[in-house]
């Protein structure tokens, strides 16, 4: 067979699917595995549902300005780990460490066939940390002015209970500086020093970070989260941090 | 009785076993023939991006099309050529070149949707060599 | 100083330790472990525990805390066992109440020995814990309470041997309540933790001062019981009582206990609650099944409480094998308690792919040598009180 016969043929890929048909295999998907707005089948609870509330805070509900937060744009990323490769760089990441990753989810599409997705995890920067709450020396605390989960390396007295609060496995313990070390979205790096994004963000080649002021109806984040038609999730709702990294698949 | 029902039983399932064996070794004997097809190993590609999978299998056995579909027209047949051209990127796949001659969204699917159906990624291609090796041994 | 000393430290009366040739060499090999664990302690400091521990990012607590927690919740045992008798009055559990409180001393300094170590920067507390007090955190408070309550279970010690009852009385006291309030903090530092459902819940603070009753009732049979034999000592009539009356106590501390785990259990696996199940399957037929049957229910639940039941708390020498089989449980009960409550990764149930369904943890050489020093050292401060406070006896029991 020749390209000028296959051009004739139909494609046989999902996109001959009926996009509602698409959308909605889509949905079950995320509600059986629980991530889908606090998920409804496996997650423990369901407390977004519960209360009626949206994994996104209403417009002027922002609790800092700027409001640090990321939007990941799960679909596009290739797990080409240039960001990971990015912040072990500029945020001086030991080999046993990281304070970002790549995590891979396989679905199945019936048959043999899956589809490979992969997602970026990080510091959530959570409204509610539950890594502030228990450091007894307030070694890490959330800014008061842009929301960034930020640590002081001097005072952590290396009891790692910050470790076992995480939701997200977000921290490990730095021994070059004697502190649990975290993603401070490049606070220290670049952001105090000028630059307005991190870098991770600057390093991905297919946009999949997104990283902005989300109390900034102008921003790219605040556009993406109040997009119409668009789904949006948080990992692990249930442990009540409310995070702020959002993902996305538009 | 009852041992007369286990000999049944245990002879059913060591028949069963043994012709569905001979039927899979059958077929991965005349499976893929790598004259016709190309080669069998994958390609990997790990620029400009870490890493994206080629098959021939999936193209040319599977999906019918032959040598000369893509050779020499699209990509050069010694290894790694493309990889090395700076024009190797999504940006010239998305204006028909490379890949993007059939993934365009009719002939195939388009080479803005579906990334992850070739671009394994770091994890992927780790998983890849790791597999490679054990499938080796088990031969 | 010298007659602050002469005032605690008996003359005479009590019981005389004897056999000095056993009492040094039982009181060298105790030193040497001790000072070995601290070597051990010190190097993994200096090393880093990255390279030391065989702790991790997912696993970042290890047998450490598990030790320290077991220490402490002993502590608090022998605390609550103590004040039965001279705060709350019940005579059967005086002659017991010395030992105890000088043991509740001797344990919870082994188990801040044994964290001082496995917090990487403990220096760094004294002035941390001040300047940055964090009010919402229970390591914060825990750490502090228990700050008071060693202060306080000291002077209660003082005063006793000061035979200055009323004020052992009140110190008695306040030692008991800052030790609950503090050790029902260290069960909430598991239990408030949301993302770890095996922990998360009101069941770690309630079931830590029930176990603490028990630890406490075990603990005090099995030191009173070595110091007799070692020593040759003739066990009164009074302390026999004593015995039996700590042991029934002890008896039903473990039926509750057994009552809870039961329970534990079977929410934990009914409708399969989602990081719970998996870690309550790993105790019950996993990787952990031999330490949670053997260690956990035989060890430390049905042998003794079964022994005590048989005996009726009136066979000192049956009492040794409960207490000794209850102190061996109690502490794989800890060490389950703390690493399979972490080994349910962060994003289990994801569907990923490559992603470990349950992490794992092992101690590694350097871990073992500083439980091992904590353990010998809270022998060597145990010898060391029976010879100088002379069998810690009550002169009104």
């Amino acid at each position: 067979m020749k390209i000028d016969d296959l051009e004739k043929t139909t494609s046989e890929d999902l996109g001959v699917l009926p996009s509602v048909v698409r959308r909605n295999i889509l949905k079950l998907g995320l509600v059986v595995t629980g991530m889908y707005l606090g998920g409804s089948i496996l997650s423990l609870t369901s407390v977004r549902n519960v209360y009626g509330a949206g994994v996104v805070p209403e417009v002027g509900k922002y609790p800092y300005n700027p409001h640090y937060s990321m939007v990941i744009r799960e679909k596009l990323c290739i797990d080409c780990e240039q960001c990971k490769e990015a912040c072990v760089k500029t945020n001086h990441v030991p080999a046993y460490g990281f304070r970002t990753t790549i995590l891979e989810k396989r679905r199945s599409l019936g048959g043999e066939k899956f589809e490979t997705t992969f997602m970026p995890v990080l510091c959530n920067h959570c409204n509610r940390p539950p890594c502030v709450r228990v450091c007894p020396t307030t070694a890490t605390w959330k800014d008061e002015k842009t929301g960034i989960v930020t640590m002081n390396p001097g005072r952590c007295i290396g009891c790692k209970t910050c470790m076992t609060a995480c939701p997200y496995n977000a921290r490990y313990f730095k021994e070059e500086t004697r502190a649990v070390d975290k993603c401070d979205f490049c606070f220290e790096s670049r952001l105090s020093k000028g630059q307005t994004t991190t870098a991770c963000v600057e390093a991905c080649p297919a946009d999949v970070r997104v990283f902005g002021n989300l109390a900034d109806p102008k921003s790219r984040v605040f556009k993406l989260v109040h997009a119409p038609e668009t789904m949006i999730w948080v990992l692990r709702p249930e442990t009540g941090a409310i995070p702020n990294i959002y993902y996305i698949n538009s | 009785m009852k041992k007369m029902l286990l000999v049944l039983v245990l002879g059913a399932g060591l028949l069963s076993g043994a012709l569905l064996f001979a039927a899979s070794n059958a077929q991965e004997k005349t499976a893929y023939d790598e004259d016709a097809y190309g080669p069998k190993a994958p390609i990997v590609w790990v620029k400009p991006v870490r890493s994206v999978i080629f098959e021939h299998k999936i193209h040319t056995m599977d999906a019918g099309l032959d040598c000369g579909s893509c050779h020499d027209s699209l990509f050069e047949m010694e290894n790694g050529a493309a990889e090395k051209k700076d024009d190797f990127t999504m940006a010239t796949l998305y204006k028909g070149g490379y890949c993007g001659s059939c993934h365009d969204g009719s002939a195939a699917f388009a080479s803005n949707t579906r990334c992850t159906s070739c671009h394994i990624g770091a994890r992927g291609h780790a998983r890849l060599n790791s597999q490679g090796g054990t499938a080796v041994k088990s031969h | 100083m010298n007659n602050l000393l002469a005032g605690i430290l008996p003359q005479s009366g009590g019981l005389e330790a004897s056999g000095s040739g056993k009492y040094t060499l039982a009181m060298g090999v105790l030193a040497l472990l001790s000072v070995l664990g601290v070597a051990a302690g010190v190097h993994s400091l200096i090393a880093g525990h990255e390279h030391t521990f065989g702790v991790s990012r997912g696993v970042p607590w290890g047998i450490l805390i598990a030790a320290y927690v077991f220490f402490v919740v002993t502590s608090t045992g022998l605390c609550i066992v103590s004040s039965v008798g001279h705060v709350f009055g019940f005579e059967n559990f005086n002659p017991i109440a010395k030992r105890a409180v000088f043991l509740s001393i001797a344990t919870i300094v082994a188990g801040f020995l044994v964290i001082a170590f496995e917090i990487e920067n403990s220096w760094r507390m004294p002035v941390g814990n001040v300047i940055g007090a964090n009010l919402t955190s229970n390591i914060w408070w825990m750490g502090t309470l228990y700050g008071a309550y060693l202060f306080f279970m000291m002077i209660e010690f003082v005063m006793l041997q000061k035979e200055q009852h009323k004020a052992a009385t009140g110190f008695g006291l306040a030692g008991l309540l800052t030790g609950v309030a503090a050790h029902s903090n260290l069960g909430a530092v598991f239990g408030l933790l949301n993302g770890r459902e095996f922990w998360h819940g009101p069941y770690m603070p309630i079931y830590f001062i029930t176990s603490a009753a028990m630890s406490g009732c075990v603990a005090i049979i099995f030191f009173t019981i070595i110091a007799y034999k070692a020593n040759g000592w003739k066990m009164s009539e009074g302390m026999k009582k004593s015995m039996e009356s700590v042991a029934k106590m002890g008896a039903l501390m473990m039926a509750i206990i057994i009552f809870f785990t039961c329970w534990k259990m079977i929410s934990g696996v009914t409708g399969n609650p989602p990081g719970k199940y998996e870690t309550i399957m790993t105790l019950l037929t996993g990787s952990y099944a031999l330490n949670f049957w053997v260690g956990e229910v035989l060890l430390g639940m049905v042998i003794p409480f079964a022994i005590i039941l048989v005996v009726r708390g009136r066979n000192i020498n049956a009492l040794f094998v409960a207490a000794l089989a209850g102190m061996v449980g109690i502490f794989v009960m800890r060490y389950d308690l703390v690493i399979v409550g972490q080994l349910v990764p962060s994003y289990h149930g994801m569907g990923l792919v490559d992603y470990p369904e349950l992490l794992s943890y092992a101690p590694t050489l350097h871990e073992y040598l500083v439980v091992l020093g904590g353990v010998a050292f809270c022998g060597l401060f145990f010898l060391m009180g029976e010879k100088l406070f002379r069998g810690h006896v009550a002169e009104h029991s």
